[in-house]
C-alpha cells in the first residue's frame, strides 16, 4: 500500500516538478490555497457570475457546432436552420440548447449585475470590474439581438426592424447607426450578413477580451467582502476556501443549471416559424425577446409627443440618462465610498427592478 | 262582295280626307319651295315627324310660315341650314331628350335615349373628330325616319342586322376603330338559328340589338355591357327562360336555372371567374347553334383539352359514336354540370359507369379498381396527415413531409384526368407516386413520434446521471466541510 502511495506521489511529483520548473505553478498553487470566498447570508449571489460563465461556454460550444451547418445568407439562412433542426443528428438539441442558454445567460448576467449592485461590490477598489461587467452585459444583449435575426424567420425579421427603428431615433448619430446596423435603409439580406458577422466574429472576440479582463481583475483583487464587514476583525470574518469548497459548490450548481437547460431544450424546443418575407405585412403581436420587452413596452406607452419632443426621442434620452447614471454608480455613490450606509442605492435598485419587471409582464400580457 | 266594295270606298274616302285636312292645317312654306328644288322635302312627307306636323324648321331653323326666302331662311329667324356632322344629333335631342315635349306628342316611354347613347361606345368621337362615331341619323336615317315598329325603319328587327353590318362588316371602316375586331359577325349570324329565322321574317328571334342593346351599346370588355361574360347568361335567359316566347319553338326554358347552379355558373356568377364558360362559350355567339352529339367533346375540350384528348383515344370514343351517345354530357350533364366527384367513378349507386357496365364485364372491373385505388390513396393521405399532425403537436418538425404530402392533391387531379382514357395501366402509373409519397410521409411522421419519445427517455437518463453527480458532489462537499470544522 505504501509503495502504491509512493508511486502515485512520485508520479505526481514528477509532473508537478516538470511543470513547476517551467511555469512556476507552485506560485499558482499558493495563490489558489489562499483564495477564499466570504461566507455570509448572501453568498448564494456569488454563484451567478460563474453560472453566466458556464452558459457562455455552452454558447461558444453550441455556437461552433451550429456554425458547421448554418449559412448566413438571405437565401439559405432559414433553410439551413431548418436542416439543422430536422436532418442533423441532435441538431434540434444543439439549436434549442443554444437558444435557451442565450436567454439563461442574459438572465444570469442581469441577476449577477443586480447582486453586485445591491451588495455594493462596485465600490472602491472594484470600479473597473463593475464597468467591465456592464460592457459584458451590453455585449450579451448585443449577442441576443444579433442572434435573434439569424434564423431569418418572420418574427425575427420584424422584431429586428422595430428594434433598429428605435436605434434610428437616437439624435444626430441615429440614422448613421441605423444604416450601419442594417447595411442600408431597410432590413435585408445585407443586415443578416452583417448581424452574422457581428454575432460569430466581432462580438465573441471583444467579449473574450473583456471577460478575461473582468476575471483577471477579480483574481487580482479577490472577491468583494460584504459592506458590513468593514468594521470586523480578520478573525471574525467567516470564509470558505475557493479550492476546493467554493469550486465544488459552483460545479454542483453548474450541473443543476445543465439539467435545467436540458429539460427546457427538450420540453420547449425553440420554434422556427415561417421564413421572413420582405414584402409581406408585419404579423400581429410582434414582440422582441423578453430582455428587451420591458423597454419596448415603455416605448409603446410613450405618447407621440412629450415636452415638444418626439415620444421615442424622449424615451431614448430618458433611458440614456438613466443608463448612464446606473453605469456611473461607483462615481456618484459617495456615501458607500466613504464607508457609510447608502439606502438610496437600494431604493433606486428596487424601483428599477420593479419598474422593468412590471413593464416586461405588461409586454407579455398586452398586445 | 258588295260589302267589301263599300268598306273599301269608305277607307279611300277617309284616307283622302284625312290627308287633305293635314295639309290644310300644316302649311309649311319650307316644303312648298323645297318640293321643287330637291328630293328631301318629298322624302319628309313620309317621315314620322311630318305626321306630327313637325316642320323642317324644327331641325334647320328659320320661319316656315313665310314664303319669302329672305325672311324664312334668314339668320334673324334662326335659320341654321344643314347641321354639321359633328352636332347634328343636337337637332334630335332637342325634342327626344325632353320628356315633356315627347309626352306632348303622346310618347309614353322614357326619353332617355340620348342619356344612354352618351355612355355608348358609338358616341365616342370619330378618328378624324367629326362628331360621334354613330349618332341618331346613322341608324334611324334622315328625312324619311320611320317608327322603330315600322318595317320601313332601318332598326326594325329584320333590318337591324344589315344596318349594323353596314359598319361592322366593313373592314376598312372598322380598322379605324378596332383593327383586332372581327368583321364576320353578320356572316356568322346568318348561319345561326337566330339568323336563319330572322331572315325568314321572324322578328321574335334575337338580332344584334337583342343582345347588345340599342342606344346603350358598350364594349364587350365593359362590365356594364349586356354582353360582358358575366351578363351573358341573363341576356340569353331574357328570351330562353320566357315560356311564352319559347313555346312556339318548342324549346325548354330551364337552361338558365340549371346553369346558375352548375359548377360553371357558380364560378362565373358567384366567384366572378371570367374564364368560366357562359352560354356563348359552348353555343357560340353570333353563329349560335346547339352543339351536335359529336361536337360536344370538342366544345368541352376547348377548355378541358387533356380530358378530350384522353377520351378520344379511349375505347369509349368508338362505342359512344356507334351508339350515338353524347360524349361528355352522358356522364357530366349539360347545363347543370356539377363538380365531378369520385362517386361518379366505380360501381356505386351514384356511379355513371354502371349506367352502361354490368357486373362481370371488363369495364365494370376497371371502374371498380380505379375507384378503389383513388379511395385508398385518399385514405393513405389521411393516415399520413394524422401521424404528421401528432408529430407536429409534439413539437417535432415534420414540415418537409407535410410539404411533400401537398403533392397528393396534384396527383389526384392528374389521376382523375387520366381516367378519361379508361386505361388501367396508365391510371396505375399516374397514381403510384401518390402511394410512395404517403408511405414516406407516414414513415417520417412515425419516426418523428418515436424520436420524440427517444428524446424524453434520453433526457430522463441524462438528467438522472447529472442529478447523481449533483448528489455525489453535495455529499463530498458536506464531508469536506464536516472534516474542516
Amino acid at each position: 500500500m505504501q509503495e502504491v502511495i509512493q508511486k502515485k506521489s512520485g508520479h505526481k511529483s514528477k509532473i508537478y516538478l516538470w511543470l513547476d520548473e517551467r511555469y512556476q505553478i507552485g506560485k499558482l498553487e499558493e495563490f489558489a490555497k489562499k483564495k477564499s470566498v466570504p461566507k455570509f447570508r448572501e453568498t448564494i449571489w456569488y454563484y451567478f457570475g460563474g453560472i453566466a460563465l458556464l452558459l457562455f461556454i455552452v454558447q461558444v460550444i453550441s455556437g461552433i457546432l451550429l456554425l458547421m451547418y448554418y449559412k448566413g445568407t438571405e437565401d439559405f439562412a432559414y433553410e439551413s436552420v431548418q436542416f439543422i433542426s430536422t436532418k442533423i443528428n441532435f441538431g434540434w438539441l444543439i439549436r434549442s440548447v443554444h437558444s435557451w442558454s442565450a436567454n439563461l445567460m442574459i438572465l444570469a448576467v442581469v441577476i449577477h449585475m443586480f447582486s453586485v449592485y445591491f451588495l455594493k461590490a462596485y465600490r472602491k477598489p472594484r470600479e473597473l470590474t463593475w464597468y467591465s461587467g456592464i460592457v459584458l452585459l451590453l455585449l450579451s444583449l448585443a449577442f441576443g439581438f444579433s442572434g435573434y435575426l439569424l434564423p431569418w424567420n418572420e418574427l425575427a425579421f420584424f422584431a429586428t426592424k422595430v428594434g433598429t427603428d428605435i436605434v434610428g431615433e437616437v439624435p444626430l448619430i441615429g440614422e448613421y447607426i441605423l444604416k450601419l446596423l442594417r447595411g442600408g435603409e431597410d432590413v435585408t439580406g445585407a443586415t443578416l450578413s452583417r448581424f452574422f458577422g457581428f454575432h460569430v466574429a466581432i462580438f465573441p472576440g471583444v467579449f473574450v477580451v473583456i471577460l478575461a479582463i473582468h476575471l483577471l481583475l477579480i483574481q487580482r483583487q479577490g472577491i468583494a467582502e460584504p459592506e458590513k464587514w468593514r468594521l470586523k476583525k480578520e478573525s471574525e470574518k467567516k470564509t470558505i476556501p475557493f479550492f476546493p469548497n467554493f469550486a465544488l459548490r459552483e460545479l454542483m450548481i453548474w450541473l443543476i443549471v445543465i439539467n435545467i437547460l436540458a429539460v427546457l431544450a427538450v420540453y420547449f424546443p425553440w420554434e422556427l416559424g415561417n421564413k421572413a418575407d420582405l414584402f409581406s405585412p408585419a404579423p400581429e403581436g410582434i414582440k422582441p425577446e423578453w430582455y428587451f420587452l420591458g423597454m419596448f413596452q415603455i416605448f409603446k406607452f410613450l405618447p407621440g409627443e412629450v415636452l415638444f419632443l418626439n415620444g421615442e426621442f424622449f424615451g431614448i434620452i430618458i433611458f440614456s440618462i438613466a443608463g448612464l447614471l446606473w453605469i456611473l454608480v461607483p462615481f456618484w455613490d459617495k456615501r458607500t465610498k466613504s464607508g457609510m450606509r447608502n439606502r438610496v442605492i437600494n431604493y433606486v435598485g428596487i424601483f428599477i427592478l420593479i419598474f422593468f419587471i412590471t413593464f416586461t409582464i405588461l409586454g407579455f400580457i398586452l398586445d | 262582295m258588295k260589302n267589301i266594295k263599300v268598306v273599301l270606298l269608305i277607307f279611300i274616302l277617309y284616307s283622302y280626307t284625312s290627308s287633305f285636312s293635314q295639309s290644310e292645317s300644316f302649311n309649311d312654306e319650307c316644303i312648298n319651295c323645297h318640293s321643287v328644288v330637291g328630293e328631301e322635302a318629298e322624302l319628309y312627307k313620309n317621315d314620322v315627324h311630318f305626321s306630327y306636323n313637325i316642320s323642317c324648321a324644327a331641325c334647320h331653323g328659320g320661319d316656315p310660315k313665310s314664303d319669302d326666302q329672305e325672311i324664312s331662311m334668314s339668320k334673324e329667324k334662326g335659320f341654321t341650314g344643314i347641321p354639321v356632322r359633328k352636332e347634328r344629333y343636337l337637332a334630335c335631342i332637342n325634342c327626344h331628350a325632353n320628356q315633356d315635349r315627347m309626352n306632348s306628342y303622346g310618347y309614353k316611354k322614357s326619353a332617355d335615349q340620348f342619356e344612354k347613347l352618351k355612355s355608348s361606345v358609338h358616341f365616342k368621337p370619330t378618328y378624324n373628330n367629326q362628331g360621334p362615331i354613330a349618332d341618331c341619323i346613322t341608324c334611324h336615317g334622315i328625312h324619311n325616319i320611320a317608327r322603330v315598329t315600322s318595317i320601313n325603319s332601318p332598326v326594325y328587327p329584320s333590318k337591324v342586322v344589315s344596318l349594323c353590318g353596314g359598319c361592322h362588316s366593313n373592314a376598312s371602316f372598322m380598322k379605324n376603330y378596332n383593327p383586332a375586331m372581327p368583321i364576320d359577325q353578320v356572316a356568322k349570324y346568318k348561319t345561326s338559328i337566330h339568323g336563319i329565322k330572322n331572315s325568314s321574317g321572324d322578328i321574335n328571334v334575337a338580332e344584334c340589338a337583342s343582345c347588345h342593346g340599342s342606344h346603350e351599346i358598350r364594349s364587350v370588355n365593359d362590365p356594364k355591357s349586356s354582353v360582358y361574360p358575366s351578363n351573358i347568361p341573363e341576356v340569353c335567359a331574357s328570351c330562353h327562360s320566357d315560356k311564352t316566347k319559347m313555346a312556339q319553338y318548342k324549346i325548354a326554358t330551364d337552361q338558365y336555372d340549371s346553369y346558375v347552379e352548375s359548377v360553371h355558373g357558380i364560378a362565373l356568377l358567384e366567384k366572378g371567374d371570367l374564364s368560366a364558360p357562359s352560354c356563348n362559350d359552348c353555343h357560340g355567339n353570333h353563329g349560335a347553334v346547339p352543339p351536335g352529339v359529336e361536337s360536344i367533346s370538342k366544345v368541352c375540350g376547348s377548355c378541358h383539352s387533356l380530358n378530350m384528348e384522353l377520351f378520344e383515344q379511349s375505347v369509349h370514343k368508338q362505342a359512344f359514336d356507334k351508339e350515338n351517345i353524347p360524349e361528355c354530357e352522358s356522364c357530366h350533364g349539360n347545363h347543370n354540370i356539377k363538380n365531378a366527384t369520385d362517386e361518379m367513378l366505380g360501381v356505386g349507386e351514384k356511379s355513371s359507369c354502371v349506367d352502361c357496365h354490368k357486373e362481370g364485364d371488363k369495364g365494370f372491373v376497371i371502374a371498380r379498381n380505379m375507384r378503389s385505388l383513388i379511395d385508398s390513396l385518399k385514405q393513405e393521405e389521411e393516415k399520413a396527415k394524422i401521424v404528421l399532425e401528432e408529430a407536429n403537436q409534439k413539437g417535432m418538425d415534420v414540415s418537409d413531409a407535410i410539404y411533400a404530402l401537398k403533392d397528393i392533391r396534384q396527383i389526384l387531379i392528374q389521376t382523375r384526368t387520366i381516367l378519361h382514357g379508361f386505361d388501367q395501366n396508365k391510371f396505375n402509373e399516374e397514381i403510384k407516386p401518390g402511394f410512395e409519397i404517403t408511405s414516406e410521409a407516414k414513415t417520417e411522421g412515425i419516426n418523428a413520434v418515436e424520436n420524440y419519445y427517444f428524446r424524453r427517455k434520453g433526457l430522463i437518463v441524462s438528467t438522472l446521471i447529472v442529478t447523481l453527480l449533483v448528489v455525489g458532489l453535495y455529499l463530498k462537499i458536506r464531508k469536506l466541510e464536516k472534516k474542516e470544522s
